[in-house]
């Protein structure tokens, strides 16, 4: 029996599947909530539709802000966080990027001859190192970097920034340098032939070409920042994901599902905003 | 150089790639301010001519030189000036489409400036050089569009861009590879009539593929007919006879049925 290799491949899909679900014992009877549970949930979901718009505790001290003002400072907290950790990644994923570009480093931008000192080992080397970090970064979720962060220098605004801006920089080193790499070549090609030199056909020829998609990506990763920073509450940090987990184990369901809707307006805020940006883009 | 045009010369020139000879044994010699238009089925070497005159590509033997000068003695940054004078319109154009017109045509400068000059002119270009790249794109005729993203002309529009960007070069020769293969033909003849007028106002050498030999023939003066890498003809082109050009693609075609 012929399998084409597309079957081939849907079929070990399909077969490794199955053998995770056997080897994790996946139960759709699971799902079915125990009695204390399904109160739970349905305490929690019936909040839903009917959100905190005040404290829900007996007893606030008197001079607490109002907790619609303080979802909005925890919200304002997120996005300053994110901000400075993409900002951060931008950076580093940047330089880190273009150091594991192909388009500059293996052979020049016109696929012509090769230049200078590049061609004498130094090449391979810087190439392979960048590819090497840029691995070592994103194998880490920001989760598990936060955790390693927070033992080694405790509760810290700079290491919420840098636990999200490692993985992140490596994300956007990688993605980066394919974006640069997939650029058409044809105006490096033309800036050639006008007698341009290496760098400026990488920077005026290619970098123009990958702008676009390069920003949009970085947009992208912003909405994801947002999330991170939010979910970095978790640790303490003064982010919405403190208030939910807060709120959540205090029983106070009304003001998780405010913190909820805040979080999802900053994500809809935010991919309106880059999305007005983005079709406004023209580059300077 | 005193002269506005450059002057080529070629000898004995071969280029071959891998196992296929784009040309054979060229020998070719136009002088400065110069209009000459290659013609010839795809594949004769057109675009490997026009590249050998812009150094972009090495022959495998013979001699091309360039005012007087062999390509092959000239040291990497002689070269990029030379590339920097012999300007080329590339078939495809080559512009950066998310850019504004005014900053394509800027790049053609970048042969002869340093990285950081390179920065300045781009964005904080001297009033100075808007006002040149406006007279350029006045001259070609979309001086309005000087503000305009490149990705929101017309194709003809485009075409008007690239000619601007190698205007801007200043350069001693233009080379545009196939400048009207996808311009409807009003375009085509407007665009010819605005290169061989370039050429005679300013006096820069002309050399242009052309696979078009209705146009060819109504506007270059003189024409080179290039087949299979060789040079079949190169003659005025008021002393070309229909017989020329039939041979020149009737043997384009036996060649063709050889190939299956």
């Amino acid at each position: 029996m012929a399998f084409s290799s597309r079957g081939l491949v849907l079929l070990t899909l399909g077969a490794a599947g199955l053998w995770a679900a056997f080897e994790l014992r996946l139960d759709p009877r699971d799902l079915v909530p125990s009695d204390g549970g399904m109160v739970m949930a349905r305490e929690l979901f019936s909040r839903a539709w009917s959100p905190a718009l005040a404290y829900e505790a007996a007893d606030v001290p008197a001079g607490t802000r109002p907790l619609l003002l303080k979802a909005l400072e925890a919200a304002r907290l997120t996005v300053v966080f994110a901000a400075a950790a993409i900002s951060l990644s931008l950076v580093c994923g940047g330089i880190l990027g273009f150091f594991a570009s192909t388009a500059w480093w293996v052979g020049d931008q016109t696929g012509g001859a090769k230049v200078g000192w590049s061609r004498h080992g130094v090449r391979p080397v810087v190439y392979g190192v960048a590819r090497l970090i840029i691995a070592l970064m994103r194998s880490v979720h920001e989760l598990l970097w936060a955790v390693l962060l927070l033992a080694a220098f405790g509760l810290s605004q700079l290491s919420a920034v840098i636990a999200i801006a490692i993985p992140y920089s490596g994300t956007f080193a990688k993605v980066f340098s394919e974006m640069l790499d997939e650029a058409p070549r044809d105006s490096a090609v033309a800036l050639r032939s006008a007698g341009a030199s290496s760098s400026q056909i990488f920077l005026f020829g290619l970098l123009p070409r990958a702008l676009p998609d390069m920003s949009a990506y970085a947009f992208y990763r912003f909405e994801c920042a947002l999330r991170s920073s939010a979910i970095l509450g978790f640790f303490g940090y003064p982010t919405l994901g403190y208030y939910i987990a807060a709120s959540f184990e205090n029983l106070y369901y009304g003001e998780v599902w405010t913190y909820l809707y805040t979080l999802v307006l900053l994500v809809v805020v935010a991919d309106w905003w880059s999305g007005a940006l983005r079709r406004r883009l023209v580059l300077a | 150089m005193s002269e506005r045009g450059a002057s080529f010369r070629l000898d004995g020139v071969s280029v071959t790639f891998g196992e296929t000879a784009a040309l054979r044994e060229v020998n070719l010699e136009i002088k400065p301010g110069e209009a000459v238009g290659f013609v010839g089925p795809s594949g004769s070497g057109k675009t490997t001519l026009l590249r050998l005159l812009n150094g972009a590509v090495r022959p495998t033997s013979g001699t091309v030189e360039v005012n007087g000068e062999a390509l092959t003695s000239l040291s990497p940054r002689q070269l990029r000036s030379l590339r920097s004078r012999v300007a080329t319109v590339h078939q495809d154009l080559s512009l950066v489409p998310n850019l504004r017109v005014m900053r394509n045509v800027l790049l053609g400068r970048l042969g002869r400036l340093s990285l950081l000059s390179t920065f300045r002119l781009l964005f904080l270009p001297p009033r100075s050089e808007v006002l040149r790249v406006h007279k350029i794109l006045e001259r070609v005729g979309i001086g309005e569009k000087l503000y305009q993203r490149t990705d929101q002309l017309s194709g003809g529009q485009r075409q008007r861009v690239a000619i601007a960007r190698a205007l801007y070069q200043e350069p001693s020769a233009l080379l545009p590879d196939e400048p009207i293969s996808s311009l409807d033909p009003a375009r085509s003849r407007d665009t010819m009539g605005l290169l061989i007028e370039l050429s005679r106002e300013t006096g820069i050498t002309l050399c242009v593929s052309l696979h078009d030999l209705e146009v060819a023939r109504e506007f270059v003066p003189r024409l080179i007919g290039l087949r299979r890498g060789k040079v079949a003809f190169d003659r005025l082109t008021e002393e070309l006879t229909s017989e020329d050009f039939r041979e020149l693609y009737d043997l384009a075609e036996d060649e063709m049925l050889d190939g299956v």
